[in-house]
């Protein structure tokens, strides 16, 4: 099945989804809170970027590209700021630690559904991606989850994670809004439903764990979500791609 | 905060191996922690983690000493001499 714009984009949003938080969360490398954590945390980014390259490596295929190396590397970073479809949650700049981590609870949280609406695919081998993506992922919430238990009993943590659930909130709504060419996805079948029909259940989960009410039902009232960079992408980006153009022209 | 010896199990008849160790808050956070900064890249098919202070560790001096028992150690010269003796009588 050859995608059509729509459900370019609608899988293009995920890809770069795990693209960017890949990168956020590899970028805690030598600056976690504690030598371990340096690791856990960049290992995790690096299972993500992996699951990147393989949604950009089945967008390729998909329009009768080769998936190479170098043909991924272009998808992943070299298109106009407009073309990327990643939320504002992914782009955001974590310079605190309790964010980093309730953002990759909330993200994983959330992305365990998102697998799961591409398990039944009728493209085949988006739902085997899934299906084999499924087994990190689990483990990528057993790690945010076994630190948040330690740390919300402690009540100096548990309030600085609490404000870094409510900063983050409104980018929170950016992940799960209705994505660019989601119904069209639906319909073709690549996707058994739409993220945000699951907004009740991501509510009670983040009740659920941190024992607080977040309402995300405005995320339906965004307009355009995805489709506008926000102010930390360009520099982002530009950090991303440092070593790529340092020689432009270098065989990877 | 614990101190945890993490040992790694390859295929098959391998013994478990020592492979590091990592200081963690809680038993579940310690395995979560393992597997990313020993096993990330398949180093073993099992991991075993146990915890420092659940080691049963008599001290130095407990095993030391044998490395200075030459009473009760030859270096074979003796027996060789003897056995040689032995077979030079034979022919």
């Amino acid at each position: 099945m050859t995608l059509t714009t729509d459900t370019r984009d609608y899988l293009l949003a995920f890809a770069d989804d795990e693209h960017f938080i890949g990168q956020q969360h590899t970028e805690w490398i030598g600056a976690a809170p504690f030598l371990e954590e340096d690791l856990a945390f960049a290992s995790i980014g690096q299972d993500e970027l992996g699951h990147a390259a393989m949604l950009y490596g089945f967008i390729l295929e998909s329009e009768g590209e080769v998936a190479s190396d170098s043909a991924i590397d272009r998808l992943a970073y070299r298109r106009d700021a407009s073309e990327y479809r990643c939320c504002g949650l992914v782009e955001f700049i974590a310079d605190d630690w309790a964010i980093a981590l309730v953002r990759q609870w909330l993200y994983d949280t959330v992305e365990e559904l998102r697998w799961g609406l591409l398990m039944q695919s009728s493209l085949e081998g988006l739902a085997e991606i899934a299906r084999q993506v499924s087994q990190d992922e689990s483990f990528h919430r057993l790690h945010a989850n076994a630190l948040l238990d330690d740390l919300l009993t402690d009540e100096n943590a548990k309030q600085r994670i609490l404000i870094a659930l409510k900063q983050i909130q409104p980018l929170t709504l950016e992940l799960v809004a209705p994505i660019p060419g989601e119904i069209e996805a639906l319909a073709a079948g690549i996707a058994s439903g739409r993220l945000c029909d699951s907004i009740a259940s991501i509510e009670a989960t983040i009740a659920a764990r941190f024992d607080v009410e977040m309402s995300l039902s405005s995320c339906l009232d965004l307009k355009d979500c995805r489709l506008g960079r926000s102010y930390y992408f360009a520099p982002l980006l530009q950090r991303m791609r440092y070593v790529l153009d340092s020689d432009p022209d270098a065989k990877w | 905060m614990a101190i945890y010896e993490v040992f790694l199990k390859k295929d098959g008849r391998e013994e478990f191996r020592h492979a590091g160790a990592l200081e963690a808050s809680t038993d579940e956070l310690a395995t979560v922690l393992a597997r990313e900064s020993y096993a990330r890249r398949a180093e073993g098919k099992r991991i075993w983690l146990v915890r420092r202070d659940h080691i049963i560790d008599p001290g130095d001096s407990f095993v030391s000493p044998n490395a200075n028992k030459p009473h009760r150690h030859h270096d074979g010269a003796a027996v060789a001499a003897r056995r040689k003796a032995e077979r030079e009588e034979r022919t």
